[in-house]
């Protein structure tokens, strides 16, 4: 790389990382200042793990962001399995467009219209409230779907769509096929989509909070509530110990995908001749 | 795209589609006809286009910086002012994020992969720390300035400017412009930058007529995901505009917190609307630029 | 069928390099990747308006020596001269070369007309002038009616004219093909074969053709330049090539050929095979080892009786125009090219002219190729599984 590109990747990544660093920083900042650092100190940690509320949303959080992902990656894989097998084209087309609807749709239309159709049903049934835990579900199942959708098809159409064929030619029933054929080659897919789909829906604010009720706060909402407020270095804690655990997810997904392209890079070493000569 | 030929268990499909079909027909395209039907019904559901002509008669006061008071359409000042703030933060990222995308798709490979994971890793932050996080930095009191006055240099006031509502959006928002663009680079056939370089381009021709043509799509889809969080995004404006800058976002939320659901509905439908009409105009300009080749 | 082509197609060869230019010099050029030497010390004189193909099996450099030319590489060491000036660290686009890339390497985004175009515009060349430039352009390569067509809408035949076109249309002094025809089928890629002739005898231009195909290469060339391992074989006139291989690497990658070992007891007289045969091969050591080069239809099918050595015929293969025979004489499997036909299990003479027999040096490829066994190289890597990967 030239002096200048590595000079220009330098100031992007001072620019990206920066905030990151310093609330990093200051999450073990002995004084409540969120801009000078008196001393090192984990007294943000223990008041953190001693604040019930923030525990409860955060114990919410993971509640909501597993069952949105179990939901999400079953019926996001069966969608896909369904849309690569679809010989009709307009359907396939049709699919393909109402699935990227959530993704480019702003957040807080998908939010609000979600919220609206929740309410109105709440109205017909007279409920007294119509927001609540199965609400914020339906919401971020719905928002994760498109991603599970969106990892496993490419794997399907990588897949050799023969194997399927030698597999029920060499005696599997199609059920047994999908189970010993189909589903490792698009496992690394359905992987990849599980934990986006988590740490989208551990993530979210927006539309979380157009669909929340009163009963069932997640933790971005309980972030959002304290913010409203002063905010104490107890915020920074948190935000420094889901940092680290969303890392290494991302860690353990790059895992997953690098098992992919260390075969590839097998691969390239075996034809280095030839490609050499391409 | 290769012709795939009918499978066996084709017929399956149906089965397999029926669970998720219903689900989007109910959670996806359900709600946004709702949007549109609060949009255009008063609180007990009969029509009126009181609320659309709310939104763009509502009239209330704006203090200049000079002190003088002027009667403003109160939400098409919020609206243009989002698009004002959206844009230069969308033409921020591009300008910033272009250069960047180039960069990593012509280094190693191992390379690209690290920078890769270095781009995304601030995504991983709850937006609403990211933000916060901001905020500590740019405050009269905060980190910023005590580096400046630390210097001997005058404090900035950058908090509850739109500037630093320009910066909260291009922080949050920039990975979304490098990513498309990149990926689209790195894809690209580098018999193509040769053969450019064969017929006579330098490196900056090469850039010019090749790359930047053949990055557009890469380039239109970031600009979408920049563009439209951007738009409709309303907590950035409150926490670094000091809540001085109503945007979209903000004008919807507040009037959900206030319960009027047919109003929030009808600019989130004006909203929906204007951004549909504006992608598609900004797509089609940008296939006759690539279409159109000179 | 070889044999036909350099008999008959071929036009008589000029002596090489006795009137014409050099254009492209290179001098002693060496490469290596990642520790592997791609090309090893070669020195080549490119002369003008000559049809030259660098031919040789995947991984011999061909194709690096190419990008040197066209400047995408860079030599570890020598000296790449253009019309006497170095040019080592000239940029392609100041370079008076051009490329035909292997997969065409066209603009997507462009049309046929903008990719012809392209040098043209970055030149600035008025509009008027570009328009009947590449009109000119096309219908020299038979694509008039195409101008306003999408590329990516082109079959790979179209494709490689529009491919040719732009690469042109500069008028390069030079024009470089690596493997242009490698994607293009059977029937297609011989028209453009003639084709491509035509188009280097009616412009002038110098045409470096980079090839694996080495009937393409005997076809086209003025000159052959056979590359192994990174280095040159052999350069010379496809009928040299063919009828005097220097080595067995080029006598195996060139045509089929029955290679054995064989000594000199004295000039024209080569000895294999337990037999004695004339030959019109001289100025070797007496007694010298030597590789003996026979090609298939060269060998004359005998009664087994008259035969100089004689065999038994293992397998017999219906080609068309000739029968492909496999005989085995002393262990050696001969393969031999007749119109004759004759069954297996039968006993034949074999009978050699003396021109029919090539003798050659030793070299590091002796012994590396042979004769014809019952079996294909892939069963004797079955039958080997220790070996590599």
């Amino acid at each position: 790389m030239k002096w200048s590109s590595k000079l220009y990747t330098t100031l992007i990544f001072i620019f990206l990382f920066a905030p990151i660093v310093i609330l990093l920083v200051f999450s073990f900042n002995e004084a409540k200042s969120l801009s000078v650092f008196s001393g090192f100190s984990f007294r943000w940690y223990e008041e953190l793990f001693s604040d019930e509320a923030t525990l409860e949303s955060l114990k919410n959080s993971l509640i909501l962001a597993l069952s949105a992902t179990v939901i999400s990656t079953v019926m996001g894989t069966v969608a896909a399995l369904g849309i690569y097998r679809l010989r009709k084209k307009w359907y396939r087309a049709l699919l393909n467009t109402v699935t990227n609807i959530p993704m480019i749709n702003p957040d807080i239309i998908t939010g609000i219209s979600m919220m609206l159709l929740f309410v109105f049903v709440g109205r017909m049934f007279s409920a007294s409230t119509s927001l609540n835990f199965w609400t914020m579900l339906i919401a971020h199942v719905t928002f994760c779907l498109p991603y599970v959708i969106f990892q496993v098809l490419p794997k399907l159409n990588q897949m050799d769509g023969d194997l399927m064929e030698a597999a029920q030619d060499l005696g599997c029933t199609p059920f047994r096929a999908f189970f010993k054929v189909t589903l490792p080659e698009i496992l690394p897919g359905i992987i990849t989509g599980a934990i986006m789909a988590f740490t989208l829906s551990l993530d979210d604010f927006v539309i979380s909070y157009f669909t929340s009720g009163n009963d069932f706060q997640t933790l971005p909402i309980r972030i959002y509530g304290m913010t409203k407020k002063t905010v104490t270095p107890k915020m920074y804690a948190l935000a420094t110990i889901i940092f680290f655990v969303t890392l290494a997810l991302l860690l353990l997904n790059n895992l997953v995908d690098n098992d992919d392209s260390r075969k590839l890079r097998e691969k390239k070493k075996k034809s280095k001749a030839e490609l050499l000569e391409e | 795209m290769q012709k795939k030929e009918p499978r066996l268990n084709g017929g399956r499909a149906g089965a397999l589609l029926a669970p998720y079909s219903l689900w989007s027909l109910i959670f996806i395209l359900v709600p946004l006809v709702f949007v549109a039907y609060y949009a255009f019904t008063d609180e007990s559901f009969r029509f009126t286009t009181e609320n659309i002509t709310r939104f763009f008669t509502a009239t209330s006061n704006l203090k200049a910086d000079d002190g003088t008071v002027s009667e403003v359409r109160t939400y098409l000042v919020i609206f243009s002012r989002s698009f004002k703030l959206a844009l230069i933060s969308t033409l921020i990222c591009l300008v910033l994020g272009y250069p960047m995308a180039y960069i990593m798709a012509r280094a190693k490979v191992r390379t690209q992969k690290t920078m890769m994971t270095l781009v995304m890793i601030p995504m991983w932050m709850n937006f609403l720390i990211r933000t916060y996080a901001w905020m500590t930095i740019l405050q009269d009191t905060g980190i910023l300035n005590n580096f400046l006055t630390g210097l001997g240099l005058p404090v900035v006031r950058i908090i509850g400017t739109e500037t630093a509502v320009v910066i909260g959006m291009v922080y949050d928002f920039f990975p979304y412009m490098i990513l498309p663009i990149y990926s689209i680079m790195a894809k690209m056939d580098v018999k193509l930058l040769e053969a450019a370089r064969d017929l006579g381009c330098n490196g900056f021709g090469v850039l010019k007529r090749v790359i930047f043509p053949l990055s557009l799509p890469g380039v239109i889809s970031g600009v979408t995901m920049v563009l439209i969080p951007s738009i409709s995004t309303f907590y950035i404006s409150q926490k670094l505009g000091n809540g001085k800058f109503f945007l979209i976002g903000d004008a919807i939320e507040g009037q959900y917190i206030a319960n009027n659901l047919h109003f929030a509905a009808a600019i989130a439908f004006i909203m929906m609307v204007i951004l549909l009409v504006f992608m598609g105009v900004f797509r089609y300009l940008t296939s006759k630029v690539v279409s159109g080749g000179e | 069928m070889l044999l036909a082509y350099c008999f008959f197609i071929l036009p008589a060869q000029a002596e090489r390099g006795a009137i014409m230019e050099k254009i492209i010099e290179l001098k002693n050029i060496s490469k290596s990747f990642d520790g592997e030497t791609v090309l090893d010390h070669i020195s080549l004189d490119i002369y003008d308006n000559e049809f030259i193909t660098l031919l040789g099996p995947s991984g011999c450099g061909k194709t690096t020596l190419l990008r040197m030319i066209g400047g995408f590489a860079n030599p570890d060491e020598g000296d790449i001269l253009f019309m006497g000036e170095r040019l080592n660290d000239t940029p392609p686009h100041k370079r008076n070369v051009n490329t035909v890339f292997q997969k065409y390497a066209l603009f997507p985004h462009l049309n046929v007309f903008e990719n012809v175009a392209f040098p043209l515009r970055e030149r600035g060349v008025k509009k008027a002038e570009i328009k009947e430039q590449v009109m000119k352009m096309l219908s020299l390569v038979m694509l008039e009616g195409f101008a306003e067509r999408s590329v990516t809408s082109l079959s790979g035949g179209q494709q490689q004219r529009v491919a040719i076109a732009r690469a042109l249309i500069n008028h390069p002094k030079v024009l470089l093909l690596d493997e242009p025809l490698g994607a293009l089928d059977l029937k297609l890629r011989k028209d453009m074969q003639q084709e491509l002739k035509k188009i280097q005898k009616s412009t002038g231009i110098t045409f470096v053709f980079v090839t694996h195909d080495q009937e393409e290469a005997l076809s086209m060339s003025d000159t052959i330049v056979v590359l192994s391992e990174g280095r040159i074989q052999q350069i010379g006139t496809p009928t040299d090539i063919y009828n005097e291989p220097v080595n067995a690497f080029v006598a195996d990658f060139i045509g089929e050929s029955n290679i054995l070992d064989g000594v000199m007891p004295e000039n024209f007289k080569a000895r294999f095979s337990g037999h004695t045969f004339s030959c019109l091969d001289k100025d070797f050591a007496p007694g010298e080892p030597v590789d003996v080069v026979v090609r298939p239809e060269d060998v004359d099918i005998v009664p087994k009786d008259e035969g100089m050595l004689s065999g038994v015929v293992t397998q017999v293969t219906f080609m068309g125009v000739h029968n492909e025979i496999i005989v085995d004489i002393g262990g050696f499997k001969w393969m031999i090219q007749t119109t004759e036909s004759v069954n297996v299990g039968e006993h034949i003479g074999i009978s050699l002219d003396p021109d029919a027999i090539h003798i050659m040096k030793k070299s590091k490829y002796s012994g590396v190729f042979g004769d014809y066994s019952s079996y294909s190289n892939e069963l004797d890597e079955l039958s080997d599984p220790g070996g590599e990967e």
